[in-house]
């Protein structure tokens, strides 16, 4: 009896416990992105391409829950197709990427009014190809990344009269990491045959530069938001004397909006505080 | 003012750490120093041919002006490709493709695939796959294979050995193969081996030096798998001038295995991989760029000569006559 009465009470202080936890609502965002690429990889061709560039993006936010006021963690995943041209527009370069990335971040609210400032690290991984139109026995250049990185976001939310607005500017650098690449010259086909050593390289500034910079709005209509903004995707790396290079420019359109996971077990107190991770 | 100073140190990180990519102007100096560059850092059989190129660039790089016409600009360009002597080597615009056609032109053709359709099967052959194929009249089986661009299925190389299963022997043609994928070198060999065989090297440049090479990686053909067809009596390999690139690979390959003979005369090399690049005018170019050594670790580029005994041309009075001597020899070699 007195084991029934001490499980209860350790019950009870659970109950309350998660009655007292703050509502940690996820904001999530669609994105579609078009604009324009620049293309170049050495193993291909020595030419630079230009042409458009395309992407879906999916976004979450979420504050964390051991600290929810202080720490953001965020996951982002996306896809892209590239098409660009050559000088004379008689051979063209496809790109395919998607990538995965994890984030944690401190942040710094109320800095000033409306103003939150948040920096961390994260970890992605990404693989994708390019493909050249005409080439023979090198007609594609595989690309894979694993990376540790440094990301950072400034976030303002203010009025346009009597519209709520969330401007967003962030941005990604990959830091440190490894990455996939053939040697000079290497055909795939050694490769496939079993030669499998000298493919990973070691990804730093010097060898592998990328970055993202993400400048978003979302007007905030009523549960639903419409995100617009710009895009820049920088890839520039440089190794067994194989360069390739990759910027693309994008418009983003996209559907933002928070949403709670609810359990009927342990329904919220009315109480509760809610913590948005970005809003 | 603390994330503008960020975002300007980030921008200016990122411009730093671009990493160039040379770039020539489209016009024709630009281009043919495109040309002359790509080659030099790229192609694989400078040493083997002893091609100096800086020497080939002294001499063709005054031919070049800016007045010059895109027919003009070709020919200097595809007449110092020819330098190179190589089968693998083109420059390719809208209106030509160089090619250097030397190294089978000036040989004896040494094949008429009519002779063999006509005189020896009546038109009344087989075909399968890529391959043509029927059993002559001294009992010893004959395949075709004009290009390993043709796909042959493990159920086509079923069929084909099945069906000459009861020759004494057999005569695989590969004259006037001008190659195509090496996948299907590997199928075939798998049929003539009962254990794991090493099949050659390959190679690539590690940097733009000429001398430039990774250490020859060692590749392996494995047998067919249990329950396929195989085949293990004589056999010889038809080869001519014209039996280049993959077909030259496959025969440096099965020329190494017993009971095999290779009749006819020198192949045509061919042993690099071609790699394919491009000018700023949009022309496309494709050159050697990755060495396959065959099983001893010879370079292939000069071809594969024939077993010793077995060098035969076709002889064209005989031809005239419908005979084919070069089948003929091989016939005779797998019936003594």
């Amino acid at each position: 009896m007195k084991r029934v009465a001490l499980l209860l009470i350790f019950v009870a202080g659970l109950l309350k416990l998660s009655a007292q936890e703050p509502i940690r609502p996820v904001s999530s965002a669609y994105m579609i992105e078009a604009g324009s690429s620049q293309l170049a990889d050495t193993y291909l061709s020595p030419m630079k391409y230009g042409g458009w560039s395309a992407a879906l993006a999916y976004e979450r936010m979420q504050a964390m829950r051991f600290d929810p006021e202080n720490w953001v963690m965020q996951l982002a995943i996306r896809g892209e197709v590239d098409r660009a041209l050559n000088n004379l527009g008689n051979v063209a370069t496809w790109r395919a990427n998607i990538s995965a990335r994890w984030a944690m971040m401190h942040r710094w609210r109320q800095l000033a009014p409306g103003l939150t400032l948040a920096v961390g690290g994260a970890t992605g991984i990404e693989g994708g190809c390019f493909y050249n139109t005409r080439n023979g026995n090198n007609p594609a250049s595989a690309k894979a990344a694993w990376t540790i990185d440094a990301t950072a976001f400034a976030a303002y939310n203010f009025r346009l009269g009597k519209l709520p607005l969330t401007l967003r500017y962030q941005a990604v650098l990959p830091v440190i990491g490894v990455f996939f690449s053939p040697q000079y010259d290497e055909l795939y086909y050694e490769i496939y045959l079993g030669n499998h050593s000298g493919l990973a390289h070691c990804a730093w500034f010097g060898s592998r530069f990328a970055m993202t910079n993400l400048l978003t709005v979302d007007m905030h209509f009523g549960a639903t938001s419409l995100r617009m903004g710009y895009r820049n995707e920088i890839l520039s790396s440089k190794v067994a004397n194989i360069v390739t290079r990759a910027t693309t420019h994008a418009f983003v359109l996209g559907i933002a909006h928070e949403w709670l996971s609810l359990s009927r077990r342990t329904a919220p107190s009315t109480d509760a505080r809610i913590i948005s991770a970005l809003y | 003012m603390k994330l503008f100073n960020i975002i300007v140190a980030l921008l200016a990180l990122t411009l730093s750490a671009c990493h160039s990519v040379e770039e020539y102007a489209d016009n024709p100096r630009g281009n043919f120093e495109a040309l002359w560059t790509t080659l030099d850092e790229h192609y694989c059989f400078f040493g083997e041919k002893g091609v100096d190129w800086d020497d080939v660039y002294l001499r063709y790089s005054p031919k070049i002006n800016d007045k010059m016409t895109d027919e003009e600009l070709f020919e200097v360009c595809a007449t110092m490709l020819e330098e190179l002597r190589d089968g693998h080597t083109n420059l390719s615009s809208s209106f030509d493709v160089s090619y250097y056609r030397r190294w089978w032109s000036d040989y004896p053709q040494n094949y008429d695939a009519r002779l063999i359709e006509e005189h020896y099967f009546n038109f009344n052959y087989r075909q399968s796959g890529g391959f043509m194929y029927g059993i002559l009249p001294e009992n010893i089986g004959y395949i075709n294979y004009s290009s390993f661009s043709s796909a042959i299925g493990e159920g086509n190389l079923d069929q084909v050995l099945y069906y000459l299963s009861t020759c004494d022997g057999l005569v695989f043609d590969v004259r006037d193969n001008g190659g195509g994928n090496l996948d299907n070198v590997g199928k075939i060999i798998a049929r003539f081996i009962t254990e794991p065989m090493l099949a050659g090297y390959i190679q690539h440049k590690t940097g733009p030096a000429h001398d430039a090479f990774s250490e020859p990686y060692p590749f392996y053909y494995e047998p067919a798998q249990q329950g396929r067809i195989m085949w293990g009596k004589p056999t010889a390999v038809l080869v001519n001038r014209s039996t280049f690139s993959a077909a030259n690979n496959f025969v440096s390959i099965i020329r190494h295995l017993p009971n095999v003979s290779i009749v006819g005369s020198t192949t045509g090399g061919g042993g690099g991989m071609p790699f394919t690049s491009e000018l700023p005018n949009g022309w496309g170019i494709r050159f050697s760029s990755a060495p396959i050594l065959d099983p001893m670790g010879n370079q292939t580029e000069f071809g594969c000569e024939p077993s010793e005994g077995c060098s035969v041309d076709l002889d064209p009075v005989a031809a005239l006559e419908g005979r084919d001597t070069m089948l003929d020899f091989a016939v005779a070699l797998l019936l003594k």
